[in-house]
C-alpha cells in the first residue's frame, strides 16, 4: 500500500507543466531586449513558441555584439516562418554543418563576396531578412 | 525440575499434554493453524512481491497480488511517460540550437530558407 501512495506524486512529476505562458510584461528586462524585435507580437505568440524563444533569450547573454545584432535583424523573419520553412531550415543548416570545413569556408567566402559585389555595384543590399 | 531436559522428552511431555486438551481448543488450535498456512501459500504465490508486503493481513493473498500487479503497471507506464518527454526535451532543446546558429550565422538566413 505504501508504494501506492506515492503514485500521485511520480504522475505529478511526469504530468506536462501547467501553462506557462507570459505576457510581454511579465518578462525580464534581459528578456525583453533579447527578444525586442518581437514585442508587438510576442502576446499572441503559441505558447509553445513562447518558451522556444525564451531559450534564444536565455542564450542572447552570451552572445558577440556581431551575432547579437545578426539575431535582431532576422528575429523577426525567422517568426514570420510556417513550421515546416523552419524545419527545412533547420534541415539544410544542419547538411551544411556536415561539409567539410574547407568547403564550409569556400561558400562562406563565395557568399561575402556576392554581397560585397551587390553593395559596390550599386545594388542595395537585401534588406535584412527581418524586414 | 533440576533434571535436564531433552528434546525427546520435551516432545513426549507435549504430546500427553495435548492429549488432554478439550476439543473447542483443540478446534481453535486446528483453526489457527490452518489460516497460517493459507497465508503462507499465498506469499509463495506471489514471491516477486514478497519486498512489498506491507502486512496488511485484511487483504487476501489474491487482491494483494492485484493491487501490486495494478502499481507495477501504473509505474512502468510513468517511467516510459518520462521517458518519452525526455526524449521530447532533448529534441525541441536539440531544435533551439539550431535556430539560434541559423539566427547568428555569418550566412544570410536566406541561403536557408526557401
Amino acid at each position: 500500500m505504501r508504494t501506492l501512495l506515492f503514485l500521485p506524486l511520480i504522475l505529478a512529476c511526469c504530468l506536462p507543466a501547467a501553462s506557462l505562458a507570459k505576457s510581454w510584461s511579465e518578462l525580464t528586462p534581459s528578456q525583453q531586449q533579447a527578444l525586442a524585435p518581437l514585442s508587438g507580437k510576442w502576446d499572441a505568440l503559441p505558447e509553445k513558441r513562447q518558451q522556444k524563444l525564451l531559450h534564444f533569450a536565455a542564450r542572447y547573454e552570451k552572445l558577440s555584439p556581431e551575432q547579437k545584432e545578426r539575431m535582431h535583424q532576422r528575429l523577426q523573419h525567422w517568426s514570420d516562418l510556417t513550421p515546416e520553412q523552419r524545419h527545412h531550415a533547420r534541415e539544410k543548416y544542419r547538411a551544411f554543418s556536415k561539409v567539410p570545413p574547407e568547403k564550409r569556408a569556400q561558400v562562406r567566402q563565395m557568399v561575402r563576396e556576392q554581397q560585397t559585389g551587390k553593395a559596390a555595384s550599386g545594388v542595395p543590399p537585401a534588406p535584412p531578412p527581418g524586414h | 525440575m533440576n533434571e535436564k531436559l531433552d528434546s525427546n522428552a520435551i516432545r513426549q511431555m507435549l504430546n500427553r499434554s495435548a492429549a488432554r486438551l478439550d476439543q473447542p481448543a483443540l478446534a481453535r488450535l486446528r483453526e489457527a493453524r490452518e489460516l497460517a498456512l493459507a497465508r503462507y501459500d499465498a506469499r509463495q504465490a506471489a514471491p516477486a512481491f514478497a519486498w512489498a508486503d506491507t502486512g496488511s493481513h485484511g487483504f487476501t493473498g489474491g487482491l494483494r497480488t492485484g493491487y501490486y500487479y495494478l502499481a507495477s503497471a501504473i509505474l512502468l507506464a510513468a517511467f516510459l511517460f518520462s521517458l518519452a518527454n525526455l526524449g521530447q526535451h532533448a529534441l525541441e532543446h536539440d531544435e533551439s540550437e539550431v535556430d539560434i546558429a541559423i539566427l547568428t550565422d555569418e550566412m544570410p538566413i536566406d541561403v536557408f530558407v526557401d
